[in-house]
Formats: structure tokens, C-alpha cells, sequence
């Protein structure tokens, strides 16, 4: 039997060898589709690890993750437009009020245990579309058009070449795999892990259960407003249907539920599945009309929920067992 | 796989002429690039759309004796006969997809034009692509005025924005003040999306610079399940026109609610979209008669144009309906752009641009009820007039502007 100490070295082993494979991919991947499916999927690897720590660790479900996604995109992007605030201080500021947003949400909210949370979370981020959308200053519908001129990091704009927001991404998705992998060992992973299999056994061993929510809603509202930020300048129009709609918050939870919910690569299996699938499927097959790339996109998501109901992690577990017997 | 997509686009008729094309050397084609929703709320758009472009081609690529640039000869003279294939690509309604789409095929099917995209939010993306790669894109039914402004180069567009729209509405109750009828007040009724927001924008203007009063601006929530609150409004300001800019589900709501709170309007002025669609008439078109809408296209004009008729007859036999305001647009995009492809004698996209600058096609020789197609330096046709359709006795009849006006416009309504 492997020990808890030595399954987190050998995780941290792993993925820094597959942080390194992905990093030399764009050597020998020039193509710039296929370099485009590679940065959203880390993007939605990252930003479903964000809303696993929630999710996942903690329990709390939410459906609302497209709001912190929108505040992140649209934050930069006021800043850099209006003002000329650099979209990385952009990207920090997003972040913070994010943060802070979740916080003063989760006050009323975290009462709320159950369906009835969730439904909460997806009213909320409902609200925060319609406000963008009415909201003159911040472009309304017509959304907002970042100019570009030209390559630089600075103003973090690049015409053609993908490869710095790969990297990015790369890094984004790292760090957010890193501080979940910490968080896991920490008290705060062992309080949300308590916290998600029974509130009331959690609290009366003396954990703090509103904070503990707190606290998870925090870290993950920061990272998804990251992730909103890094998808405002690659993309380099925002208007609220396409940051802030409902669909952002199905894509950020599906690859956790898909890949395993509250696992530490559960997240990741699910995007590298999940995007690659959605893109290719849209781009090969989508230009006959006839809606197929969808229903073979759909038959894939309900076969992997019958063959693995809790997750494609599943897979790699079952062969571990396997082998240590 | 590709030749799955290529009998889509190029139809069951085109396949055959695949056959010796293949055969021939790789120059002998044009690759258009074309990006629509083929799946998700708006998919019927981007199926009817494929129709359409699939119709233009087919009077580019073979011989017909039409008034229209390309429909006589085969193919595109000037390289040497080549045919034009399409290559379609689905946006799904989103910007970021729409931009990976056009990305894809300028790297990859290596088009050398794009036309598109139906939401104006697809297009600000997928032209900013083609900026990037230097790849002239043609709006062909975007109405938002902000696309053209934005300093692009190889951003183009043959068809009115709204401004324009709105304009050709209110050059209307001008003409309709002058022989002395009563129009002072004015009530604005539109949804929350792009569409809905440019518009009332532009009318709000066009109110304040020709003296009409607004005595209502109503916004609402595209899809809203009750309009009841928004109609009582209405009600209560009882303007001399009401002017809707609403999609076809929130069109047919407001003339329901309209009927159950005992409104009825002196007059309806309506900015296309639902107020164009056969099912809002279906649904309450008894309810409204004598209304108007504008539009970009109208079938009066065979009457006088008799190869309108016929190519509409092409595209009927393809999608089983008539020409309408979009699909009419989508088929004048590719026409003007394989137009100007012909004209650059190369697929070189900065020679395409300025064959594109150069574009000056007479009226006559499209099937839009448009005085010419000429761009001006921000890539827009300011010589495309909208017309406007009032619906009575069950069909729509044209009354503006005169070169496509078939009758008198009813007013006020009955």
C-alpha cells in the first residue's frame, strides 16, 4: 500500500513530467487550430479546477461561475479601455473584486444547503448578465472591441502567434492545479472535506463551517475571474452573452463531474476530453447544419455518465486497486 | 469527410462539376470562406444561408443569362475560368468560436474571402481576424453601424446598417407629414440584445434631429414571458407610431398583449426581424393589418427585374422558400465579393481589397432594390436602400423607395 505522503509526491512528480510534455507541444504542433483547442482546454482545465475547489472539495455546487468569469473579463476590460490600466493589474483587480463579490454573496447565500444553493448561484450570476447588459458605460449589448496594436506582453496582445497565451494558459492551469494540490493537505482541505460530507458531524468537531465555505468561495471566484481576464485578451471582444452566459458555468463544472468531482485531476481529464471533443466535433463535422457534431457530443457525456458515474478518474483508480492487490 | 462537406455546400446539382474540377490543377478553384450558426437558437439562419450561397455559386460557376456580374460566363474569368468553391464553418452564435473558425479556415482551407456572419458580435471577432491575416471579409447581413467604424481595411459591407434602416422609416414620415398627415409623437418599443439596442439608438437620434417627440422608450428583456407591464406603458403614451424592434417570439407577444389590454396602435412601423417573419403573421397577422416593416429586400421587384424571379425560383427549388431579407443579403455578398476576385485577377488578399475599393456595380445588375454597390473608405455602402413593406390583404406589398414601390403606402393604418 502506497501512503497519503507518497501518492501527493508521486501526483506532484506526474504533474510536473506532463507540465513539461505540454510545454514542448507548440514544437511540434504549428498549427494555430489546433494550438487554439490546446489553450482553451487549458483554460477550462484551470478553470474547472477553480470551481472544483468549491464544488468538489467543499460541496458547494454552483452554477453561477460565469459571473466571476464576466467581472474578471469585463474588469480588464474597462480598465484597459477607459483608463489604460494595464490588463495585468486588470487580471488582479478582477480577481479582487471577484473575491470580494463571492464573499458578500456567499453571506446570505451559504445558509442555503442544497438544491436550494444552486439554484441561488445561477439567479445571482443571471442578475450580474442582465446588469451588463443594461449597463451603458460598459458597452451594454453592444459589448466592448479591444484594440489591438500590435505584439507585446505588456498590453499582453499578440495578432497572430497563439503561443503566448498557450503559455499562459499553461501557467494558469498549473497554478491552479498547484494551490488545489496544497489546499488538499492543508486545514482548510480537511475542513472542506468535512464540511461537503456532513455540515452538521463538521461543526460540531469545531470546524467553522460558514468560513470554511468562505474561504473556498473566495480562492475559486479569484481564479475563475483569472481565467475571465486571460479570456477577454485572447479573444479581444467581450460582450455579456459571450462571458457572462449561462453556458459558462455548465462548461467550467462539466469537465470536474465529467473527469471526477472533488479529485485533484478529475478537472484536467475532464477538459483534455471535453474541449477537444466540443471544437473538433463543431469544426469537422458542424458545417452540414444538421446539428450532429452536438448529438455525438451529447451521446459522449451520457455513455462516460452511465460507464463511470463518478468520473473518468475512475478508470485510473480501478487499475491502481488492481495492481496493489 | 470532405466530400461530405462539399456536396453540402455545393449541392446535389454541383457534385457532378466536382468531378472534372478535381481532375484539373489546384488553381482552378477560388476557396470562399463562409461562417454562420449552423447549430444552436439560430441554425435555421445559417441552413437557409448555406442555400443561398450555394445558389450564388451555381450562377457564378455555370452559364446563365442574367444581368448579374459572373452569371454569364463559367467561373471567374479573370483566373482563367477557376470555380468558386465554398467552405462552411458553424460559429454556434459565439464570438470566440466564430473567431477560431475564421482562423481555421484561413490557415487551413486557405480561403482567400470570408463572408458572414449573421450576429453582429461573430462579426467583430471574425473581421478582426481578417485584419490580422489580411483577408477581406464581407459583412453580408450584419445591420450593427458600429462594424464599419472601427478603422478596419478589409471590412466591407454591400447592405444598410440600421442607421440606414431607421433613416429610410423616418424620410417616410417626413413624405407622409408633407401631404398633411398627423405624425408628432413617436413610441419605441425594442429588446435588449445588440440588434434591439442599435436600433433605438439610431431612431432616438433620428427623432431629436427631425423634431419628433419620443413619448416612450421601452426596453425589455429579448424572450420575456410577459410583456404586460411593458404594453400598459404603451398604452398610456398612445403615440402616433409605434415603432417595435423585437424578434419574431416577442413580436407575436406584444400584438397578443396589445389585444388582451384593449390597445390598438394609430400606427405600427416595425424594424424587420419578427415584423419580416411569415410566422408572426401566421400567429397574429389578423390582428395588425396595414403594418410596416422595413426590409432590405422585396419580390415586387421581379415585376420589374424579371431575373429576381428567376433566381429566386433557384433558390426556392433548393430551400423551399422565397428570397427574404437575409438570404437575398447573403446571396449579394457573394456576388460582390467573387465579383471583386474576378476583378483582382488574384486571390492575393491585399490585391482583393483594392478590387474590392474599386467596386462600382449599378443597381440594376443585383437583385436588391439598391441604387449601386460603391464602398465608401470605412467599407460601407451608403447607396443601399432599405425599402419598406406594408402587409395588407394577407401579403406585403413595397411602398419605399420609389424605384421599388409598387403601391401606395395605406395611412393611417386601418
Amino acid at each position: 500500500m502506497e501512503s497519503f505522503a507518497q501518492r501527493r509526491r508521486r501526483d506532484l512528480i506526474v504533474a510536473f513530467v506532463l507540465a513539461a510534455l505540454a510545454a514542448c507541444a507548440p514544437f511540434v504542433i504549428k498549427d494555430v487550430y489546433v494550438q487554439n483547442i490546446m489553450v482553451l482546454t487549458l483554460m477550462y482545465a484551470a478553470l474547472s479546477q477553480a470551481w472544483n475547489i468549491l464544488g468538489g472539495y467543499c460541496g458547494q455546487i454552483s452554477l453561477g461561475h460565469a459571473l466571476y468569469f464576466g467581472l474578471g473579463a469585463y474588469t480588464t476590460t474597462l480598465l484597459f479601455t477607459k483608463f489604460g490600466v494595464l490588463p495585468w493589474f486588470g487580471m488582479l483587480g478582477g480577481g479582487t473584486i471577484s473575491a470580494l463579490i463571492a464573499m458578500a454573496l456567499g453571506y446570505p447565500t451559504f445558509r442555503l444547503r442544497g438544491h436550494y444553493f444552486v439554484i441561488a448561484t445561477i439567479v445571482i450570476a443571471e442578475i450580474g448578465l442582465l446588469l451588463f447588459h443594461n449597463w451603458d458605460w460598459a458597452g451594454a449589448a453592444l459589448g466592448i472591441d479591444i484594440p489591438v496594436r500590435g505584439d507585446s506582453w505588456l498590453r499582453f496582445q499578440f495578432t497572430r502567434s497563439k503561443l503566448p497565451f498557450f503559455y499562459f494558459a499553461l501557467v494558469f492551469c498549473c497554478v491552479a492545479w498547484l494551490i488545489t494540490w496544497w489546499l488538499e493537505d492543508s486545514k482548510w482541505g480537511y475542513w472542506w472535506r468535512a464540511v461537503k460530507d456532513n455540515p452538521d458531524a463538521a461543526e460540531s468537531l469545531g470546524v467553522v463551517v460558514f468560513n470554511s465555505k468562505m474561504g473556498a468561495a473566495a480562492v475559486s471566484a479569484f481564479l475563475t475571474a483569472i481565467g475571465g481576464a486571460f479570456y477577454a485578451q485572447f479573444v479581444s471582444y467581450i460582450d455579456p452573452e459571450s462571458v457572462m452566459s449561462f453556458q459558462f458555468s455548465l462548461l467550467m463544472a462539466l469537465p470536474a463531474v465529467l473527469g471526477g468531482i472533488g479529485t485533484l485531476w478529475g478537472p484536467v481529464l475532464g477538459a483534455v476530453i471535453l474541449i477537444p471533443l466540443t471544437e473538433l466535433t463543431r469544426s469537422f463535422i458542424g458545417g452540414s447544419g444538421r446539428g450532429v457534431d452536438l448529438i455525438l457530443y451529447g451521446t459522449v457525456i451520457v455513455l462516460i455518465s452511465l460507464a463511470r458515474p463518478e468520473g473518468l478518474i475512475g478508470l485510473f483508480s480501478r487499475k491502481r486497486k488492481e495492481v496493489s492487490r | 469527410m470532405t466530400i461530405n462537406r462539399r456536396n453540402v455546400v455545393l449541392g446535389g446539382a454541383a457534385v457532378a462539376a466536382l468531378l472534372p474540377l478535381a481532375a484539373r490543377a489546384q488553381t482552378s478553384e477560388v476557396v470562399i470562406g463562409v461562417i454562420y450558426p449552423l447549430s444552436g437558437a439560430s441554425a435555421q439562419i445559417g441552413v437557409d444561408a448555406q442555400k443561398a450561397f450555394a445558389t450564388a455559386a451555381e450562377l457564378i460557376n455555370e452559364k446563365h443569362d442574367f444581368d448579374l456580374p459572373l452569371a454569364r460566363g463559367e467561373g471567374l474569368p479573370g483566373l482563367g475560368g477557376a470555380k468558386v468553391r465554398l467552405v462552411f464553418a458553424d460559429h454556434q452564435a459565439d464570438p470566440q468560436k466564430g473567431r477560431a473558425e475564421a482562423e481555421r479556415l484561413i490557415t487551413q482551407e486557405k480561403v482567400c474571402a470570408i463572408v458572414g456572419t449573421y450576429q453582429s458580435s461573430v462579426a467583430v471577432t471574425v473581421s478582426q481576424i481578417c485584419e490580422r491575416y489580411s483577408i477581406p471579409f464581407i459583412s453580408a447581413d450584419n445591420s450593427s453601424p458600429s462594424l464599419h467604424r472601427r478603422g478596419l481595411k478589409f471590412y466591407f459591407r454591400a447592405a444598410p446598417h440600421d442607421e440606414m434602416f431607421s433613416t429610410a422609416m423616418f424620410d417616410f414620415f417626413d413624405a407622409q407629414k408633407k401631404k398633411g398627415q398627423k405624425i408628432e409623437t413617436l413610441a419605441l418599443f425594442h429588446e435588449d440584445t445588440i440588434f434591439g439596442t442599435d436600433s433605438s439608438n439610431a431612431q432616438l437620434k433620428l427623432a431629436a434631429d427631425r423634431g419628433y417627440k419620443v413619448v416612450a422608450d421601452i426596453k425589455y428583456r429579448a424572450n420575456s414571458p410577459s410583456l404586460t407591464a411593458e404594453v400598459q406603458q404603451l398604452k398610456a403614451a398612445d403615440a402616433d407610431v409605434l415603432m417595435p424592434s423585437s424578434y419574431t417570439t416577442d413580436g407575436i407577444l406584444l400584438i397578443k398583449t396589445m389585444g388582451e389590454l384593449g390597445y390598438k396602435a394609430k400606427n405600427i412601423v416595425a424594424q424587420d426581424a419578427g415584423f419580416s417573419e411569415k410566422a408572426l403573421y401566421d400567429a397574429v397577422g389578423d390582428k395588425i393589418p396595414g403594418v410596416i416593416s422595413r426590409g432590405s429586400f422585396s419580390l415586387d421587384l421581379a415585376a420589374k427585374r424579371p431575373m429576381v424571379g428567376k433566381i429566386n425560383d433557384m433558390y426556392k427549388a433548393k430551400s423551399g422558400k422565397d428570397f427574404n431579407d437575409y438570404s437575398s443579403r447573403q446571396f449579394m455578398g457573394l456576388i460582390v465579393m467573387a465579383d471583386a476576385i474576378n476583378r483582382a485577377k488574384s486571390t492575393d488578399g491585399d490585391k482583393i481589397r483594392e478590387a474590392l475599393v474599386a467596386t462600382d456595380m449599378p443597381g440594376e445588375q443585383t437583385i436588391m432594390p439598391w441604387a449601386r454597390v460603391k464602398f465608401d473608405e470605412m467599407g460601407q455602402n451608403n447607396f443601399a436602400d432599405p425599402v419598406l413593406l406594408q402587409y395588407n390583404g394577407g401579403k406585403f406589398v413595397t411602398i419605399a423607395p420609389p424605384q421599388a414601390a409598387v403601391a401606395e403606402a395605406i395611412w393611417p393604418m386601418p
